[in-house]
């Protein structure tokens, strides 16, 4: 089952622009949305590497963000609430020659689906995971999510309507989800700003050329339920330019430090080189059977 | 009728080794080629607690597992007094003087064998106690020295090569100590049977491992839960030599999902679990019916609610198989009723789940799953195995418009595949239409909700789904599912006997219900009941609002399979008082 079920696809001689990954679904989102960028930028990176349509598929649970495969001209599959990366590490492992994408939210991924993070790390599969992260949930309109800032109560979305934080503001703490994911283990951790095209479209491309499990958080703002669109641009700073990516100490240290310096590093923090989990499957297979697959009839011998 | 029909019993400390002494015995019998099955009660502790492991040997089909003790060894008085009342007048006792006082004015022959000090002064190896054990049980019931030898060699006492010495020592002892006394149970089983056929030696487990395989399942995702954790450490040992992906998650939620996605790509995708694990599946089980992705989930039922009996059987778990999951949510269900049928009810599950694109529920049971069976090696040969439809290579569309939920006359729709059709769609949890497209409008909640359920009808026309078994002109007519068939079928034969007239109707198939069948039933016999192991009347609580026909119930909650002499008092009951 792990070998490629490609071989009869002919020799690719198309070549797609970003033009040819777009579905004729038109997107759903608010205008303004940072999304959009985020689908650009992932629209690009699949032109820019001529990926076959047929050969992609993008997994996504619950959200606005979750709406994403629908808008892209590729193989879709659109789960419930927090389980994108279980259902991706599934689409991988029984077809390692696929490209696979998870894409979500920041409810998605880090509160409901926040248990699968750090076991999709450690199996380190070789899949892309862009987490478009607005701080805020959308598609319910404006409640805080686990990285909205603590005490924040700006999540009134008219004069006329409650606020949706309860008290006076939210009072539990903000993950820092980079930090942990550093400290998780991951291979490819990156960020980005939606407002960043360019870098964004380049890091995403990045992540799907590493071999491994990539996170890139994808800084998404709301324009409808959490404008941050100012905020950010202000305080969105590049990694230095002799920023070493293969430090993970450093890494966690600027993702821990950065939030009292009110400021968001974009680029790529850290990257390592490690077998993948479908390596390791490979080989355990090879000690297994030798060259050959078994019968199930000598299966059924040993019970005989 | 059968030459024998023994019940041994085997009752120890927790972690003593009293259930290996059971498993090789069984074997040994088997080996024989006579029919055994077996039955073990045990705490859910890994130290500790009673624990006992049955073997009833017969030379037909055996289908319960036994109502009384021919024999019971007992290594100390806590089991002694737990399991004494069990045995048959005509029984004997084994027990160990030095760690227990047998009471002496019990009609039984009570046999007292120091195994503790002869293990320790003679044979000096603590270890090899068991085999001591196993040796004078089957010294007792007349087993040659030379066919145990070969089992102690060959099971999992030979593996520990450092022991196999004192292991044959002991067993050889056991025999000599047997013939020394002069000890003659009266109970011995033939042991020239031949089977004309070649046997596998299966738990209900191992069974639904190699069904699994030979059905084409390629990749298995769990998280570990009694009584189901075997099914992955079977597969994890035999996946990897078929080039088949099997991956522990990190909970149940975490298996499902990933399962659903190695079948989005085309893998015949496994999960198995127990009520707890089952109890977080159903809203992803919900995913798979809507985005119609073949997906194959074991539940080994144990007694419940929440962490109830984890080593105790139950079958409760059948609301949940049948309406787990929010919305109106179509899926199969299906339960195997022996060793045997947990084989072909795997290939049965997949075929299914392939065929009409659907998720699959397999119930079976702690005691089924934990049950050793000698059955006839399948003719894999003579398999029939289901892949799912997918579009052929000429239908001359575009992606575009290529309808992934196509409205075809039998509702099932051909399922492109990731890497190997250009036919790419997105499968949606939400609302679609036939080209899979987000679609709230009445019209495709209308026809994708109908596409859903009709499209699992004819399942409930598919061969041997509904066993119906005992005479056209019943008085009485029982209904069961799953495991309970054996036991159903021997309390019929002992009806039978007595001259009573007893039929039954067993199911295979839950869901979609043979109405058929069961009206036809239920129809034709003036009492009808329904036979299951829990307290709600689960089965019988579907039937009657499928049928809106009125139906008695015989429910046991003990966390114990069926006796058929629990059936046969039952039907006794109903016969002589209505």
């Amino acid at each position: 089952m792990v070998e490629a079920v490609t071989a009869s696809t002919p020799k690719e001689t198309v070549k797609r622009t970003q033009k040819n990954y777009r579905s004729e679904v038109k997107p759903t989102w608010c205008p303004g949305c940072g999304d959009f960028g985020v689908l650009s930028a992932l629209q690009r990176s699949f032109a820019e590497r001529n990926l076959a349509p047929k050969d992609i598929v993008i997994v996504s649970g619950i959200g606005c963000s979750g709406r994403l495969p629908e808008f892209v001209n590729a193989y879709g599959l659109h789960v419930v609430h927090g389980r994108a990366l279980p259902t991706a590490q599934g689409v991988k492992a029984a077809n390692p020659e696929l490209t696979v994408v998870a894409v979500g939210g920041d409810g998605d991924g880090f509160a409901i689906g926040g248990g699968h993070v750090p076991h999709a790390v450690r199996r380190n599969q070789d899949i892309t995971y862009v987490l478009m992260d607005n701080q805020v949930y959308g598609l319910t309109k404006g409640q805080p999510s686990p990285t909205t800032p603590t005490g924040m109560a700006a999540l009134q979305r008219s004069a006329s309507m409650p606020k949706m934080a309860p008290y006076e503001g939210v009072l539990e703490g903000q993950l820092n989800m980079l930090a942990m994911i550093l400290v998780y283990g991951c291979t490819f951790v990156a960020r980005t700003f939606s407002s960043q095209a360019t870098e964004m479209s380049k890091l995403i491309g990045q992540g799907l050329d590493h071999r491994g499990f990539s996170f890139i958080q994808a800084m998404s703002p709301c324009p409808t339920f959490y404008n941050t669109y100012d905020p950010w641009k202000e305080s969105f700073v590049s990694l230095p330019e002799d920023w070493n990516d293969s430090d993970r100490i450093k890494a966690i240290d600027l993702a821990m430090e950065e939030v009292n310096d009110g400021v968001f590093h974009s680029g790529l923090f850290y990257q390592e080189q490690r077998a993948t989990y479908m390596d390791k499957v490979r080989s355990v297979f090879s000690k297994a059977r030798g060259d050959q697959v078994a019968t199930i009839e000598s299966m059924l011998d040993q019970y005989a | 009728m059968s030459s024998v029909d023994l019940t041994i019993r085997i009752a120890g400390e927790n972690g003593e080794g009293v259930l290996t002494v059971g498993d090789v015995l069984a074997e040994a019998l088997a080996r024989l080629g006579l029919d055994i099955y077996t039955f073990k009660n045990l705490p859910a502790e890994i130290k500790g607690g009673a624990s006992m492991t049955q073997v009833r040997v017969m030379d037909t089909e055996v289908r319960s597992p036994g109502d009384a003790l021919d024999i019971l060894m007992v290594w100390n008085q806590e089991n002694y007094d737990i399991h004494v009342g069990e045995v048959k007048p005509t029984g004997a006792v084994i027990y160990d003087p030095d760690e227990c006082t047998v009471d002496d004015s019990l009609p039984l022959m009570q046999i007292g064998i120091p195994l503790q000090k002869i293990t320790k002064e003679i044979i000096k190896v603590m270890k090899s106690k068991n085999v001591l054990a196993f040796g004078i049980l089957t010294s007792c019931i007349g087993i040659p020295f030379e066919t145990c030898k070969d089992m102690v060699t060959q099971s999992r006492w030979g593996r520990r090569k450092e022991f196999l010495e004192s292991n044959i020592n002991a067993l050889k002892h056991a025999y000599d100590y047997v013939a020394e006394q002069g000890i003659d149970l009266g109970l011995r089983v033939p042991v020239d049977r031949k089977k004309d056929h070649p046997q596998l030696i299966v738990t209900g487990n191992d069974a639904l491992c190699m069904g699994s395989i030979a059905a084409g399942c390629r990749y298995y995702a769990g998280y570990p839960i009694t009584p189901a954790s075997d099914i992955m450490e079977t597969l994890a040992k035999a996946m990897p030599k078929i080039d088949g992906v099997l991956i522990q998650t990190e909970d149940e939620i975490a298996a499902i999902t990933s399962a659903i996605g190695a079948s989005f790509t085309g893998a015949k995708a496994m999960t198995a679990t127990a009520g707890p694990g089952f109890s977080l599946m159903v809203e992803a089980l919900g995913l798979a019916m809507m985005e119609e992705i073949p997906v194959v989930v074991i539940n080994v039922q144990r007694g419940g609610p929440s962490t109830g009996l984890p080593t105790k059987t139950e079958q409760s778990d059948l609301n949940l198989a049948i309406y787990g999951a929010h919305g109106d949510a179509p899926r199969i269900v299906i339960a195997p009723t022996n060793a045997e049928d947990c084989f072909y009810t795997a290939v049965q599950a997949f075929n299914l789940a392939e065929k009409y694109q659907v998720p699959v529920i397999l119930l079976s049971d702690q005691h089924l799953a934990a049950r050793t069976q000698g059955i006839p090696r399948p003719d894999l040969s003579k398999l029939e195995i289901i892949e799912r439809r997918q579009p052929t290579s000429d239908d001359g569309v575009t992606p575009q418009e290529f309808n992934r939920y196509e409205m075809t006359e039998d509702y099932i729709s051909p399922m492109p595949l990731p890497g190997k059709h250009t036919y790419h769609y997105v499968a949606t949890g939400l609302e679609h239409d036939e080209h899979a497209h987000i679609d709230y409008s009445p019209e495709a909640h209308l026809q994708m909700t109908e596409k859903r359920f009709k499209k699992i009808e004819p399942a409930a026309e598919e061969h041997d789904m509904v066993r119906r078994y005992g005479p056209e002109d019943a008085q009485l007519g029982l209904i069961g599912w799953g495991s309970s068939e054996g036991p159903i079928l021997e309390a019929l034969e002992r009806a039978e006997a007595k001259g009573y007239k007893v039929a039954a109707l067993i199911f295979k198939l839950i869901n979609p219900l043979p109405e058929k069948e069961a009206r036809a039933f239920i129809d034709s016999i003036p009492v009808v009941s329904v036979v299951e192991l829990n307290t709600s009347g689960q089965f019988a609580n579907f039937l009657q609002s499928r049928l809106c026909v009125p139906l008695k119930r015989f429910n046991i909650y003990t966390g114990l399979p069926f006796k058929a002499g629990d059936i046969e008092q039952y039907i006794e009951g109903v016969l002589q008082h209505g």
